[in-house]
């Protein structure tokens, strides 16, 4: 029994009797189990619950009893997403033993169709970051080359779907932080529409920009994660209440007669020449299948990263005010400290690239700076919208980069992050507008190293954008990764 | 510029003890010159981001009870030997 087949052939073979779902998750636990030392993709296992899973599914198949559309598949979720029962650590000293006491809303619609929750997987401390490093508990490791990064924040939820140690993870996306880790791990990661997806049990860091989004190896695999956590949700005021669609159903539409914008600021300097190669390589590909591509200029990008680094900073010093030890955290008496004493010291286990955003976030909403830095961001992120808007009422879809280099070396880039956040140029644009976007897995650089191709589609078109990945996805027969 | 009294300063308003001020100086000063950049857009019409939502979208705000593991919320904060939540002093 092979563990590298996609959700939609894991479907059928359970379906079909020919393997049991605790069969395929022990299996996949033993792979885990043997790769984890040299990948470290997940921070927290939960093996036993998820055999107990397994057979219980088992006996409800063989028994003729009601089992949700899943049927055991294998999911990692990303440890800023809450799990009544699992610890939840946000990759935080401060949350290291912190266990939820409720289910995200993600989580409890995977539940309800059973998928199988394998564990808890690795990102950047609070999701502040793009490769894993910023973790407390030490980087994820690139499966195509294990000294390298596999970008981030959600980098644990790329690993561990890149590296079959589970078929669907589920990240967060509040800069690119599902699109990155996809792009460099060489699996598909979606960013949806703000308020398509609840963000009900998503530890905040940035609420007005960020989503959770799934990971997957195929596109129709991302569709039908996509299918069950979609959808208005009474606990998060922001979802949008709209009918209920199927992604996965016509996904093989195709994109002929479709119009493509190519994002000029996206294709220039300080892109790497394979990245741009394997991009051109992909817009051919799109006139090949019938699509029609042109060049579209959003000027509004320049200033992306300064709006978008302002308002995360902002809202992220604002959320995190909240951990003050207190109700609930690490074991760290009160005893001879005066309260702010107390609170300043237990928040000095934050980790570097957390206290640095909250710094600047108060830096950037204080008394004579607010309208320097904040309102000004507010006012390039909706000049961002409104160029986007304008974009698409001449083209279906916009095409750039996922990032604009290839996956660097681990401790590379550590000590300079203003570097670190110029690589989320191509992805924020569409965190700022709120528009979903898609990375899907392209091509591999001279030296071995995935590149990955960004789609981006108006508010809650994905079931349009969905078919323009799979349309690009299909064209591409790229191997899965050795191990 | 930003300076080591400057770094302590943001560190109370965000309560956090930060033990080397100078690991932060260099960094947080070149991500603000940065962020001046915005600066020098020009701005034509653009307001800043506003969404309204009508009093009739919002849900009903009804009280609901919240267990876990059988038990009311309040059993699972951390609490002393005497089934306090002790907080430090205040003044």
């Amino acid at each position: 029994m092979k563990i590298e087949i996609s959700a939609t052939e894991y479907l059928s073979l359970v379906r079909s009797g020919s393997i049991s779902v605790e069969e395929f998750i022990a299996k996949t636990l033993d792979h885990v189990h043997s790769i984890e030392p040299r990948l470290r993709a997940y921070i927290t296992l939960d093996a036993d619950n998820a055999l107990d899973k397994a057979r219980s599914i088992d006996k409800k198949m063989r028994t003729g009893e009601k089992v949700g559309s899943l049927l055991g598949i294998p999911v990692s979720i990303k440890d800023n997403i809450c799990t009544a029962g699992i610890r939840t650590t946000c990759a935080s000293r401060m949350l290291e033993n912190f266990v939820a006491p409720y289910d995200a809303t993600v989580v409890s619609r995977l539940r309800q169709e059973d998928a199988i929750i394998i564990g808890k997987v690795n990102l950047d401390e609070f999701a502040m970051g793009s490769t894993t490093e910023f973790s407390c508990f030490g980087p994820s490791r690139n499966p195509w080359n294990t000294d390298y990064v596999p970008g981030g924040s959600s980098g644990g939820s790329g690993v561990s779907v890149s590296a079959y140690e589970c078929i669907i993870s589920l990240g967060s996306d509040t800069g690119g932080s599902v699109r990155s880790p996809a792009s460099f791990c060489s699996v598909v990661g979606l960013k949806p529409t703000y308020g398509l997806v609840s963000r009900y049990g998503l530890i905040s860091y940035s609420n007005s920009i960020e989503q959770i989004g799934p990971l997957g190896r195929k596109v129709e695999d991302v569709a039908l994660a996509l299918n069950v956590i979609a959808g208005h949700d009474l606990r998060d005021g922001t979802t949008s209440s709209g009918a209920k669609i199927d992604y996965v159903a016509d996904i093989g539409d195709g994109i002929e007669g479709k119009k493509i914008g190519i994002i000029k600021q996206m294709m220039g300097e300080g892109v790497d020449g394979e990245v741009i190669s394997a991009t051109e390589s992909a817009i051919a590909r799109f006139q090949e299948l019938g699509a029609e591509c042109v060049p579209i200029s959003l000027d509004a990008v320049e200033h992306s990263v300064a709006a978008y680094y302002t308002i995360a900073s902002a809202e992220a010093s604002s959320n995190l005010a909240r951990y003050d030890n207190l109700r609930y955290g690490y074991d760290f008496a009160s005893e001879g400290y005066e309260f702010k004493a107390y609170v300043s010291k237990a928040r000095s286990r934050f980790g570097p690239e957390v206290t640095r955003r909250m710094l600047l976030g108060a830096f950037v909403l204080s008394a004579g700076y607010y309208g320097k830095y904040y309102l000004k961001a507010q006012k390039v992120r909706e000049m961002i919208k409104s160029q986007i808007e304008n974009a698409f009422n001449s083209v279906d879809f916009l095409v750039t980069p996922t990032m604009p280099i290839l996956p660097f070396r681990i401790g590379e880039k550590i000590e300079d992050p203003l570097t670190l956040y110029l690589l989320d140029i191509n992805t924020i644009t569409a965190n700022l507008a709120g528009i979903p976007a898609i990375s899907v897995p392209m091509a591999f650089s001279s030296s071995n190293l995935p590149i990955g191709i960004q789609i981006l589609a108006n508010s809650f078109e994905e079931k349009d954008l969905l078919k323009a990945a799979y349309a690009l996805e299909q064209t591409t027969n790229l191997p899965g990764v050795k191990i | 510029m930003v300076d080591r009294k400057e770094i302590a300063h943001l560190g109370d308003l965000v309560k956090v003890e930060i033990d080397e001020p100078e690991k932060y100086i260099h960094q947080v000063d070149e991500i603000l010159k940065y962020f001046e950049g915005l600066d020098s857009v020009e701005f034509q019409s653009y307001k800043s981001v506003q969404k309204e939502i009508s009093y009739e979208d919002l849900r009903e705000d009804t009280c609901e009870e919240f267990l876990v593991d059988g038990k009311p919320l309040i059993e699972s904060l951390k609490r002393d030997q005497n089934n306090f939540v002790r907080a430090p002093k205040m003044i």
